[in-house]
């Protein structure tokens, strides 16, 4: 019994790191998907576009962290696809992710020499870390994670970080005051898409492969992350730094329920829709409280809870 | 949702796997991690768990089936949990599984099946048919030597023979290469007809067919998914088709030779029981192949094309 629990314990380490690396994944989502409120479909495909740029890279000879560079520079043009397509021709944004997103997996294939899968075992590469290795892998993805939520929080204070926050909160305004929304929307892809690309490059090194489809569902992980991060620091703390924390925090809840759901044993073909029932729940749940429960309950209550969802 | 309540709604997912997971000593735990539902797959993972249970008595083994729902992503998880369970063996089916399970343990003897190439799989260069370490397993390369021979068997007086494929699929592209080489040893002329997609395939075909006298499909997925359309071209001009899957000779071809994954699955629990029970050293242990390859013919379209199939061949049901 005890020793069921340590064994169940000891698989949660590995989703812990799991869900750090997805969270830098989840941090991209939430760059565009809360602060620039465009939701951004391209993820799916520059996830993997990260994972084999960096896999070619190793396979090839080089340096792991010339592939993660080089992963992340690919990331930035797939953003800068995206925003081009959305800000020069006017295409909606989430057509204009889709349209990306789908380029990308022929893109991809070719990156991959027309191959769906490519190989980077760690048995035969130097790589920043691998599953073999969880508490190594632990300690420099936490690194990572606190390196880019610190960098970004100093980012989005400066000048062009502020006013790609004025451009979602509030385009028209943010025009009126001179700033270049356009501009910060191509910018904020980039550097949105520039993160699941890196996220999406680690990964490949950790589980040991880049496949053309790891990057299918991505954006339903990040949504879960963000959505769960929101839910869990709303009432605590609207500080930037916490928020963008909660997102990694999230996506690690989310890959704990899920290795739990392995760890059981239960049918994971279910997954998928568990995902979207969590992301369903989240999203729609203060909404139902709001609407239709606070007023039979706490009448006094309902102003409180409209504000709370206004600020948010 | 408050910050208790939500705590709250976790904690069950700490205490109810210390609950479950009671098990006895004396037996071995297999843990399966599969890439995806599907006929090839699911045949080979019965092969596995019916041999195993055969060698080692169905009382003495458990199976952790864990289906990784077609992402490759999630294999990474299921071995996370096998590796921290330390079962006694991990049976990985399909690519990214095998890839996951050797990039997480170096410890647990891996046995891999429905892989084509361990050398190309887990990147060994110079691959010499064994991997080593903790790692061993069968291979689905198909008999591409036998299926040239069948081509030439069948249809003696062939002279021109085409050979369809995805351009997308990688594997394809190698299998084509290895039988256009072995036709063309024959003196046989090839042609190549690539198409990117099935959009573009009844197109291509159309312009190409009219002057072959075989059409070679390989196991290809594309193909595979759209042989209705190749049967529509095909058959009105009476071109016959021979495939490396039989699913796809089933559906528009005249005959296949493939290999047999439920065998394959049983062969990779045969070497199972040499690691768990008789305690054979896995490193040393040389990829297995499926060695008798059956050759299957599709009776519906032999009889309308008029092609006689020698009596060794299988009809396909």
């Amino acid at each position: 019994m005890l020793n069921d629990m340590l064994t169940y314990l000891l698989s949660l380490r590995g989703a812990i790191a799991l869900g750090t690396i997805w969270g830098i994944m989840a941090l991209g989502v939430f760059i565009t998907y809360r602060i620039l409120d465009i939701p951004d479909l391209t993820v799916d495909g520059s996830f993997a576009t990260g994972g084999a740029v960096c896999a070619m890279v190793i396979i090839s000879g080089g340096n792991f962290w010339v592939g993660i560079l080089l992963g992340i520079i690919a990331g930035f043009i797939c953003g800068l696809i995206t925003g081009l397509l959305h800000t020069l021709l006017d295409i909606p944004p989430i057509l204009a992710g889709i349209l990306t997103q789908l380029s990308l997996w022929s893109i991809n294939l070719k990156i991959m020499e027309n191959s769906s899968n490519q190989p980077i075992s760690a048995r035969t590469f130097p790589l920043i870390f691998s599953q073999l290795k969880i508490p190594d892998a632990l300690w420099k993805i936490s690194l990572i994670a606190l390196i880019l939520v610190f960098g970004f929080y100093v980012f989005f204070g400066t000048e062009l970080g502020a006013s790609i926050r004025a451009t979602g909160n509030n385009p028209r305004m943010a025009k009126a005051q001179g700033i270049n929304t356009k501009f910060n929307i191509v910018i904020a892809l980039m550097i949105s898409n520039g993160l699941v690309a890196l996220s999406g490059a680690l990964l490949a090194q950790y589980q040991g492969f880049a496949d053309i489809s790891m990057g299918r569902g991505a954006i339903v992980i990040g949504l879960c992350a963000v959505v769960i991060g929101m839910a869990l620091v709303k009432k605590i703390t609207p500080n930037f730094l916490v928020r963008m924390l909660s997102v990694i925090i999230g996506s690690v809840i989310y890959h704990l329920v899920f290795q739990t759901v392995v760890f059981l044993g239960l049918d994971t073909t279910y997954l998928k829709m568990l995902s979207a029932i969590v992301v369903a729940l989240f999203l729609g749940v203060p909404y139902v409280n709001k609407k239709y429960l606070a007023p039979y309950f706490k009448h006094k209550k309902k102003k409180l809870v409209v504000e709370e969802v206004k600020n948010d | 949702m408050k910050k208790s309540k939500l705590l709250l709604s976790i904690i069950p997912f700490f205490v109810a796997p210390a609950l479950i997971g009671c098990q006895n000593a004396n037996v071995k735990v297999i843990g399966i991690c599969q890439l995806v539902t599907h006929p090839a797959l699911d045949a080979a993972t019965n092969g596995f768990m019916q041999a195993v249970k055969e060698g080692m008595g169905e009382k003495n083994v458990r199976f952790d089936l864990q289906d990784a729902a077609g992402e490759p992503g999630n294999c990474i998880i299921i071995a996370n949990s096998f590796v921290s369970k330390n079962v006694d063996l991990i049976m990985a089916n399909a690519t990214p599984a095998l890839q996951a399970v050797a990039n997480s343990t170096t410890t647990i003897p891996v046995l891999g099946t429905s892989i084509t190439e361990y050398g190309v799989a887990l990147s060994i260069p110079n691959f010499n048919g064994v991997v080593g370490g903790n790692i061993s397993g069968t291979s689905d390369l198909a008999p591409l030597d036998g299926q040239a021979e069948m081509i030439k068997e069948l249809f003696p007086e062939a002279q021109k023979v085409g050979l369809l494929f995805c351009s997308a699929e990688a594997n394809s592209l190698y299998q084509v290469n290895t039988v256009e080489a072995l036709l063309q040893d024959e003196g046989i002329v090839t042609k190549r007809i690539a198409f990117a997609d099935s959009n573009e395939l009844q197109s291509v075909l159309v312009a190409n067919v009219n002057d072959l006298d075989v059409l070679y499909i390989p196991t290809d997925n594309t193909a595979a998914n759209n042989t209705s359309i190749i049967d529509a071209v095909c058959r009105p001009i009476g071109l016959p088709i021979v495939a490396g899957e039989e699913n796809i000779a089933k559906a528009c071809g005249v005959a296949s030779l493939s290999i047999d994954y439920f065998r394959l699955g049983i062969k990779t629990g045969q070497m199972a029981v040499e690691v768990l029970k008789e305690g054979k050293d896995i490193a040393t242990m040389p990829i297995a192949y499926d060695e008798n390859p059956v050759k299957k013919f599709n009776k519906e379209i032999c009889d309308e094309l008029g092609i006689v199939i020698p009596s060794n061949y299988v009809e396909i049901e």
